[in-house]
């Protein structure tokens, strides 16, 4: 934190600071003094500024070894300052050399948070922001900064859906807010709001991919996450969802530093599926013969269906294929990262050069990096200063099909029959249609394999700003900034693949590019005062005008000469091909106004004024204003004499943010679209008109308090909101004759509402032991409270309900296995006899009751420990893979016995457990050939998803000054990690954190098929020169 | 200076910024009121109503065959609830194809309209085809809403209340404020409205032989199958005469030569065309699929010697229809056919004359094309229908008929055991609920 707070300070003097006394002239009759500045471990300072009390035209600043010279008479008073230092007084007196040395003013330290378009100090803070610095989740083995966040803020939650390598994450700061559009936080990065959406065209079941990843997480300084309507309303049409304000790294003036790291390591998954082995599942089977035979009066032989297969179950050698093994790996993961920072008092550097490498954890997935930084800042003169920001990195993702799809890896193995080898005898895959699970569409051995599909990605994102300072209380900064990616996606279905078989397609290919320009220009006035002492004054006003363009292009081919080839120029027909672009564009207006009566009373307004292509003609703009208000009460007269509060401040605020991100581009225009008939193009109208479309609108009031203890030893947040989401986009029913079914409109409404705590504080701190810990934890409750039509059936699984939270389960319900039949009790609802998709009722939520973290820092001499768990609890999971390795037996084709049996396929261990013989109490009901006790989308696989989890655990060591300088070096640290070692969970899945869909939030909470987690084991080593 | 230098670069800025930020324009759409201004763009209109015929829910797979699932000639044995509840013969109301159908053949309804309303006054000195097109949106909307009413409606009781919501219009400015809220018209009216349409539709389409669209031909055809389930059989025989005496279709030769190709045939008097390009969902479906498994009461109750009969392949315990086999999905729908003329004719000649042997001679004609001896005379109308629902079904098989005939020939509950409501579909959930005027079909919920 320090270093990191120290930087912005820094960075914001270049802003704020005028230097005046470059170009003033000396007095004659004093003497030359030099000096050197220190800070209390006796290392030199660059860029102190000292001078003399009294006359602020004479001073200078300390050199990159800390020296300085200046002219001063014996009765002169040097005034020695340095940011994130507390201010010295040193009389000069006869001395012509002194040291002078500098404490760390540790209040000053934890001050300075960044807000949108600027900086503030925490104390004169009126909303709620939650600050992670880089060094928390600097080298931790993950693709990207949102999923190193999990755990660490209150209010956020955090979920990785699926442990595909660089796959999408979910990030919401104070629940959904929205059904159909994003409840994905807006992320600005040094100012820019980026495109974080998933620009990657090719179908890889529910999982997106992340392009948050394009970035590399160790150039991060720090992150604030904007979470009431105060610290979101200048970012207005944007806002409501949060937002996460990303700082990079920048140069110090100074010495040069070389900085290198490395980690590397290895992966697993958290967990696999113990599966019942050939012989089990063999016994199983007859026992489903033996148990139809009781129950439905048929009349199977013994041994019916292994006899009928012709395998004996006592056959110690019979194939025995465990299909978890055979598409779970251990992987490797590597960083590299060199960089260097530095510069001169007026020109200051950072740069970084970083490579990171990924294989999954499953086979056919992989993810890469390679990034570059170059961060620039300059000072032109005594009123001007420029710099940049810029980086450009190359992502190559590597993954396979999953979830919820035909020809996924993991999918294919749920049930996967043990019967089945991976490869028959001549080394050919074995195809599943010659065995006898029914489940398997194809080897998923094959899918991993053979199937590729690449997404790369190269990104810039660039900065070039220039801040004028007007006069003493005003300036002005311009900055020009641009997000450009280019992405490729490439893909290919083999010949030998089923799937290309049954299309007869020998082979087939996909190439596709996105390409996303997005230009963002942004001016703003920032004023600063303080009147008569006691008011304070700061104001903000500006304009940005942003505009993306994004052109997609796709060529599908098939027909290849063998699977050696990737390229579409060998195939023989091109099937389709396709080129097509889009656009938006932003005009916004913002200003802040902060007032500060005497360090007590704190009021903050914002409001930013939006004009959005994709609004109606009706209403192109849009207002979102807030205010609030906060009270100082430990700087009351009548806190004065107390020590137990450092810091005591309630505050409130109020304010409206919106959301634009689920309107379609041209969402509100009447639309015809090209279609075709036999080869000829058609016009076919695709969209009715909606003039009065317009932004989701969310009104959030916040009540919180900050509270320092025992000299700000202990810290404490907590919060209270009430977050209103109206307006919401949905789709507006209409009637089909007009040949729509909807179209999207402003409609429904969402509630969330929740309380946030948290507490950070130093345990223990000595000199050679310090101890510090923290908590956080979020109670959040979201209630969709108005929609066009209640009741809405959104899949086979959810249903939208008002007064039900998103992600509420509608599930065929069950009152459990009858002890005296095995048979499951399955509730007809309807009382129709029959059970049905009409006997669907609510019967549980995706939403956690409670999330949150805690972690402990343990620093012994030169040794630290770090740990974070990370908990959900109260979420329930719809575990619908267990509906297929969960069969206990139903044959899928013809129960009559004749022919050949054909189950779904391999049941889990658990299938033990089932009810065998009258009087059994269980809740696994009877194997059976047929399918009385299966149902797909019942409460049957419906579980606790809560979990408890190690997320990580860092051991690290660093070398004293004495043995790094004597290798050259300024600091040396090793370290080992683990990511994900423990989880503690009821959930009988692959990992509770999961979610199928990760593109659709109201469908949350499946688990189909999905890639769980990966426990990392990582070893690290940083250098500073 | 330095305010001088703000401002310039201030001013510099917004000018940069303020050119066009706010002005998007779609690039692979056009605005819907500037859609439609000369021939070009009418024939291009037409021939979207087309690709809006090839929905999945209309003729892309699933108004097609749920007539074969809803009734014995397909079985589920898949995935998709929708098809579930439909081969169940239990049709909630808010079934997802019942649901999503009716929106979609709405929409060619919609298209229709708007080219019936406006291609008489568009300013185009090139349009030749003028006349053909306004004849083929009348003929398009005749079958837009002659299949909805086969569907959602009480076709086979012209004295009924039950038809259908007729719009007739285009919607003002593609605004959904302003969709009508209409309420049932008779079944009688739906009929006037569809009957006006064809009639309106074959003088102007006379000489319009393209057969991969609603011709001429294929508009008589259509006629004659509207008047067979209006029970107009005078019409209708008269109708089929015509277009199997004087339209130059010949009936294939045998039926391999027929189905198990990609292309336009002899007896093709309108072919819905589906390419490698632009698939239908037909091979998915029954051959990848298991969503429209042959139900073995189909193959059993083919004859001895019929050809038809081997219009089958099994694979995955189950047999696939050979209609259905080509692997790009580009058979073509087979909307309006010969063979089917030479049923219409027989069956219109056995209720017009009231003797049950008056069509055996055009029954014979597609038995003898399927490899079967003669069959008749028949004595009774009974036994005359149970051989017409015969024929009807070995020929007809996965083509969409099946179910509506047991409806027509009042043999639904015999056949399928089913109650007397379940004749049509429910209209749809979401209709009735949008709707203060909406009936639902009798026997079926309301909500």
């Amino acid at each position: 934190m320090a270093t990191q707070v120290r930087q912005f300070i820094f960075q914001c003097s270049i802003l704020l600071l005028t230097l005046p006394w470059l170009s003033s002239s000396l007095f004659a009759q004093e003497r030359e003094r030099t000096g050197t500045v220190v800070d209390t471990n006796g290392e030199a300072l660059v860029g102190a500024t000292i001078y003399l009390e009294g006359n602020q035209q004479q001073g200078t600043v300390t050199n990159i070894d800390g020296e300085f010279t200046l002219s001063a008479a014996d009765d002169d008073i040097f005034v020695v300052s340095f940011i994130g230092y507390q201010t010295v007084r040193e009389e000069v007196g006869d001395r012509t050399n002194m040291t002078i040395t500098l404490e760390l003013d540790q209040q000053m330290l934890s001050d300075v948070v960044v807000v949108g378009y600027g900086i503030q100090r925490r104390s004169d803070l009126t909303g709620s922001i939650a600050s992670v610095s880089g060094e928390e989740i600097e080298n931790q083995p993950v693709a990207s900064i949102d999923g190193a966040l999990q755990g660490r803020a209150s209010g956020v939650f955090v979920s990785t859906p699926s442990g595909t390598p660089g796959a999408g994450i979910t990030m919401n700061i104070r629940g959904q807010t929205s059904l159909t559009a994003s409840s994905q936080p807006l992320y600005v990065i040094d100012g820019v709001p980026i495109i974080s959406e998933d620009l990657s065209g090719l179908f890889s079941g529910g999982q997106s991919t992340n392009s948050l990843a394009d970035l590399n997480p160790n150039d991060i300084e720090s992150i604030e996450i904007l979470k009431d309507a105060s610290a979101t309303a200048i970012y207005g049409s944007r806002g409501a969802n949060g937002v996460v304000l990303i700082t990079t790294k920048r140069g110090e003036s100074g010495q040069a530093k070389i900085g290198f790291s490395m980690y590397s390591g290895f992966q697993e998954v958290t967990n696999t599926i113990d599966m019942h082995s050939s012989q089990e599942f063999l016994r199983l089977m007859d026992d489903a013969a033996r148990q139809d035979n009781r129950d439905l009066g048929t009349n199977y032989p013994e041994n019916h269906v292994s006899n009928t297969w012709g395998f004996d179950p006592d056959d110690p050698d019979l194939q025995n294929t465990n299909w978890y093994d055979e598409i779970f790996r251990t992987s490797p993961i590597n960083n590299y990262e060199l960089n260097a920072s530095g510069g001169t008092e007026s020109t200051q550097y950072f740069t970084s050069l970083s490579y990171f490498d990924q294989e999954g954890a499953q086979i056919g997935t992989g993810f890469e990096r390679i990034s570059g930084r170059i961060n620039l800042d300059t000072e032109i003169n005594n009123w001007l200063d420029f710099g940049t920001s810029l980086t450009l990195n190359r992502t190559i993702q590597d993954r396979v099909i999953n979830d919820n799809s035909l020809y996924g890896v993991v999918i294919n193995s749920l049930a996967g029959d043990p019967l089945m080898p991976v490869f028959e005898e001549d080394g050919s895959y074995a195809d599943p249609f010659n065995y006898f699970g029914w489940w398997m569409l194809d080897n998923p051995v094959l899918i991993g394999e053979e199937y590729k599909r690449f997404t790369r990605t190269t990104r810039g994102i660039g900065t070039i700003f220039g801040v004028a300072k007007i006069s003493d209380n005003l300036s002005f900064r311009s900055s020009m900034n641009i997000d450009y990616t280019s992405l490729e996606d490439e893909a290919y279905t083999p010949i030998i693949s089923r799937e290309s078989q049954n299309a007869n397609s020998n082979g087939f290919g996909t190439f596709g590019t996105t390409q996303d320009y997005t230009w963002l220009i942004e001016n703003y006035l920032s004023y600063t005062n303080t009147i008569r002492d006691k008011h304070s004054i700061n104001g903000l006003l500006g304009t940005s005008f942003q505009k993306s363009n994004r052109d997609f292009s796709s060529i599908d081919a098939q027909g290849f000469p063998s699977d050696q080839f990737l390229k579409l120029s060998v195939a023989s027909q091109v099937t389709s091909a396709s080129t097509s672009g889009t656009s938006w564009g932003l005009a916004s207006y913002y200003f802040r106004g902060n007032y500060t009566y005497d360090e007590r009373y704190l009021f903050t307004f914002t409001g930013r004024l939006d004009g959005s292509s994709r609004f109606g003609d009706n209403f192109q703009y849009g207002f979102f204003p807030s205010a609030s208000f906060a009270w100082n009460l430990a700087n009351e007269s009548f806190m004065e004499n107390q020590s137990i509060f450092s810091e005591l401040k309630p505050r409130v605020s109020y304010g409206v943010t919106g959301n634009q991100e689920g309107i379609g581009n041209f969402a509100s225009r009447g639309l015809f679209g090209v279609s075709d008939y036999r080869s000829t193009p058609s016009l076919v109208p695709t969209q009715l008109s909606n003039a009065d479309l317009s932004w989701e609108s969310t009104k959030q009031f916040d009540v919180g308090v900050e509270v320092g203890l025992f000299d700000s030893r202990v810290n404490v947040s907590a919060d209270y909101f009430i977050k209103n989401t109206e307006d919401l986009l949905l789709n507006r029913l209409i009637p089909g004759i007009s040949g729509f079914s909807s179209v999207t409109d402003n409609i429904g409404e969402v509630e969330n509402k929740g309380f946030e705590f948290s507490v950070n504080g130093a345990v223990v701190s000595r000199s050679d032991f310090s101890w510090t810990s923290s908590f956080n934890i979020s109670f959040i409750r979201n209630t969709v409270k108005k929609l066009e039509v209640n009741n809405q059936v959104l899949n086979d699984s959810h249903i939208l309900t008002e007064g039900e939270p998103i992600g509420t389960f509608n599930l065929i319900d069950q009152e459990g296995v009858d002890p005296q039949t095995g048979n499951m009790q399955w509730v007809d609802l309807n009382e129709d006899g029959v059970i049905d998709s009409g006997d669907k009722r609510i019967v549980g939520n995706a939403e956690p009751d409670f999330f949150g973290g805690f972690g402990n820092t343990f620093n012994y001499k030169g040794f630290d420990l770090n740990m974070l768990f990370q908990f959900t609890v109260g979420n329930d999971v719809f575990n619908h893979s267990r509906a297929s390795y969960e069969n206990l037996g139903w044959n899928r084709l013809d129960p009559s016995g004749a022919g050949f049996m054909l189950p779904d396929g391999n049941n889990h261990a658990l299938a033990d457990k089932r009810w065998m013989e009258p009087g059994d109490e269980t809740d696994i009901p009877r194997a059976s050939l047929s399918n009385k006790n299966w149902r797909e989308y019942s409460s049957r696989w419906l579980e606790d998803g809560s979990y408890l989890r190690l997320k990580t655990l860092t051991l690290g060591y660093n070398f004293t000054p004495d043995i790094t300088r004597r290798l050259g070096m300024s600091s040396l640290r090793v370290y080992a990690q683990g990511q994900n070692l423990l989880t503690f969970t009821d959930y009988t899945g692959l990992d509770p954190e999961v979610n199928q869909n990760a593109r659709n939030p109201l469908v949350a909470g499946s688990d189909f098929g999905t890639m769980p987690q990966v426990r990392t084991i990582s070893f690290g080593i940083n250098l500073e020169f | 200076m330095k305010l001088l230098f703000t401002a310039i670069l201030t001013a510099f800025i917004f000018t940069l910024a303020s050119c066009d930020i706010l002005d998007t324009e779609p690039e692979t759409s056009l605005d819907s009121n500037t859609a439609l201004t000369n021939g070009a763009s009418a024939e291009a209109i037409m021939l979207g109503a087309y690709s809006r015929m090839q929905t999945d829910p209309y003729y892309g797979i699933e108004y097609t065959l749920n007539n074969d699932l809803a009734a014995d000639n397909a079985r589920y044995q898949g995935f998709f609830d929708s098809q579930l509840e439909v081969g169940s013969g239990n049709f909630p109301i808010n079934n997802l194809w019942v649901e999503s159908a009716w929106v979609d053949i709405y929409r060619v309804v919609n298209i229709a309209n708007q080219l019936i309303a406006e291609v008489p006054d568009i300013e185009d000195d090139a349009f030749s085809n003028r006349d053909f097109i306004l004849g083929e949106a009348h003929a398009v909307r005749a079958l837009a809403y002659f299949d909805l009413l086969r569907a959602y409606g009480y076709h086979f009781d012209t004295s009924s209340p039950f038809g259908l919501p007729l719009l007739a219009d285009p919607i003002p400015n593609n605004d959904f404020n302003q969709i009508p809220d209409l309420t049932r018209s008779s079944v009688a009216d739906t009929y006037q409205l569809i009957f006006e349409d064809l009639n309106t539709a074959i003088p102007l389409l006379d000489g319009f032989e393209d057969n991969t669209r609603i011709n001429y031909w294929a508009a008589l055809a259509l006629r004659a199958r509207v008047n067979l389930y209006a029970g107009n059989y005078g019409d209708a025989y008269d109708d089929a005469d015509e277009v199997i005496e004087n339209g130059g279709f010949v009936l294939e030769e045998d039926v391999e030569s027929l189905f198990l190709t990609t292309d336009t045939t002899d007896e093709s008097i309108f072919d819905l065309v589906f390419t490698d390009q632009d698939q239908s969902g037909y091979f998915t479906f029954t051959f990848q699929r298991d969503e429209y498994n042959v139900d073995p009461s189909l193959t059993e109750s083919f004859e001895e010697g019929d050809a038809r009969a081997e219009l089958f392949s099994n694979s995955r315990n189950s047999d696939r229809p050979l209609k259905w086999s080509d692997s790009n999905n580009a058979n073509n729908l087979k909307v309006l056919r010969l063979g089917e003329m030479y049923l219409i004719r027989s069956e219109a000649a056995v209720f017009d004359t009231n003797d049950p042997d008056a069509g055996t001679d055009d029954l014979n004609e597609i038995r003898n094309r399927a490899g079967l001896d003669d069959i008749g005379p028949f004595a009774t109308e009974e036994e005359y229908v149970d051989a017409l629902l015969q024929e009807r079904r070995a020929e007809l098989h996965y083509e969409g008929h099946r179910f509506y005939d047991l409806v027509r020939l009042d043999r639904l509950n015999d056949v399928l055991g089913r109650e007397d409501f379940k004749k049509v579909f429910p209209i749809p959930r979401d209709e009735l609920q949008i709707s203060d005027v909406l009936e639902q079909n009798p026997g079926y919920p309301s909500e």
